[in-house]
């Protein structure tokens, strides 16, 4: 299994969870010497503890060439794939409308061309394998989130998991997608420096990356095998209520 | 107005303790000429946790953007960073202004994602003091001229209470933007 981006956040957790359940562990991180390296060495380390094989892999999935080896090396150290995560994305936090040039490509180029990149990649495997697509999104695909040109990519990925999971029914692999609501995670730091009062909001409301992770492992399984194209919420229930009882 | 309450000592040390929550380092490698991310290996997440820590600390807010990107939001695009990425003699005539001359790889055509590596925690610090030395005169509430501390971090209005209101940290990269250029006509 591969993990893009899985150092921090939802894909370390998705990674732990995935382990758990028996899953060897392709970790991937995108800069090399920082602290991301250092959070998935000890993401392997804890892994590998569990009794799994783990191992990591630096690569930009902006990138083509870097996808190219970041599937060889899979390929090379665990042998098979059987599920592919897409989680990594990397956005600047400013209106759509302020965006430069060269931060509208780079947007482009992570979060749409690396992740169709990455499926480019994963096919020959995951054929051999009838193996699993999971899109990690988020509710900025769906409702304005303050400086989040993000959701733009998310919502387009959410077609791209749509249309793949007809493409891709003929040779066996399977692809939907889980759309995180307000999860606690590193990039939570960012959206509480945009979201006045966020921390305000009724813990209830926030999801646990755990809670992520344990959607994705469904779907990584074979009980999901009647879903398809779909992209499952997992928000609390933040989206499916204009009503909140006053003080919630 | 420069301020007395919140002393450089304070700042440094809810900026020491805010990276060693952030990054999990050993306080001893923290020296005010220390790079946050050469030295400690820290990435631009982590920026962001260090400055809503400091933010907690001091009640205001750090700037979002870097001075590049308020170059070229004022100028325009192209007017900081050149088609390829990489710094016009313009920006390096700016940041020579702001961290001083001696800074050796600041130099025309440095790549851009090479400077994040010259913040310090020594400009980080004078970063957090400029903000705090943007304490208004008044009270904005009452008008009242006292202001005081409890914590030696948060200041609030002798008389009603109020907390300060300071200037954010964008607002004062523009002000001394605009400051630089009126006396140096760079751009």
């Amino acid at each position: 299994m591969l993990i893009t981006g899985s150092s921090r956040g939802i894909g370390n957790a998705i990674a732990r969870k995935c382990a758990e359940a028996g899953a060897d562990i392709a970790i991937n991180y995108r800069r090399a010497g920082g602290t991301s390296q250092a959070a998935s060495e000890a993401l392997c380390r804890e892994i590998q503890a569990m009794g799994q094989k783990a191992i990591m892999v630096q690569a930009d999935i902006a990138v083509k060439e870097s996808v190219k080896k970041l599937f060889q090396d899979t390929a090379e150290k665990l042998g098979r794939l059987d599920c592919l995560v897409l989680n990594a994305a990397r956005a600047p936090f400013k209106p759509i409308h302020k965006l430069f040039e060269r931060e509208l490509k780079q947007l482009v180029e992570t979060n749409y061309m690396g992740n169709i990149f990455c499926i480019q990649e994963s096919l020959s495997m995951l054929e051999e394998s009838s193996g699993k697509i999971v899109f990690i999104s988020s509710l900025g695909s769906r409702f304005y989130n303050p400086a989040y040109p993000l959701g733009s990519m998310k919502a387009a990925m959410e077609s791209v998991v749509r249309d793949s999971a007809e493409t891709l029914r003929e040779k066996k692999i399977s692809i939907n997608g889980v759309c995180g609501g307000i999860v606690k995670t590193d990039s939570f730091k960012v959206l509480r420096q945009y979201w006045d009062n966020i921390d305000m909001l009724p813990e209830e409301l926030f999801v646990e990356p755990d809670e992520m992770a344990d959607v994705v492992l469904f779907l990584c399984g074979p009980e999901s095998r009647g879903i398809s194209g779909q992209t499952i919420v997992v928000d609390k229930g933040l989206s499916n209520s204009l009503y909140r009882p006053s003080g919630k | 107005m420069s301020q007395n309450l919140i002393t450089e000592e304070k700042v440094m040390e809810e900026l020491k303790k805010a990276i060693v929550e952030t990054l999990r380092v050993d306080e001893a490698q923290i020296k005010p000429e220390t790079s946050l991310i050469n030295d400690l290996g820290a990435e631009s997440l982590d920026f962001l946790d260090i400055n809503y820590r400091l933010e907690q600390a001091f009640g205001m807010k750090m700037a979002r953007h870097f001075v590049l990107e308020h170059i070229e939001e004022i100028y325009g695009e192209g007017s900081a960073i050149d088609e390829n990425g990489q710094l016009t003699d313009k920006a390096v005539e700016t940041l020579k202004i702001r961290f001083g001359e001696n800074v050796p790889e600041l130099q025309p055509g440095m790549d851009m994602d090479e400077v994040p590596a010259m913040v310090t925690v020594e400009s980080i610090a004078k970063g957090v003091m400029d903000i705090l030395n943007s304490l208004p005169a008044n009270c904005t509430k009452c008008t009242h001229t006292e202001w005081q501390t409890d914590n030696g971090s948060h200041l609030k209005c002798g008389s009603c209470g109020e907390p300060a209101a300071y200037a954010n940290g964008d607002d004062l990269i523009k002000e001394w933007l605009s400051k630089v250029q009126a006396e140096n006509n760079i751009f």
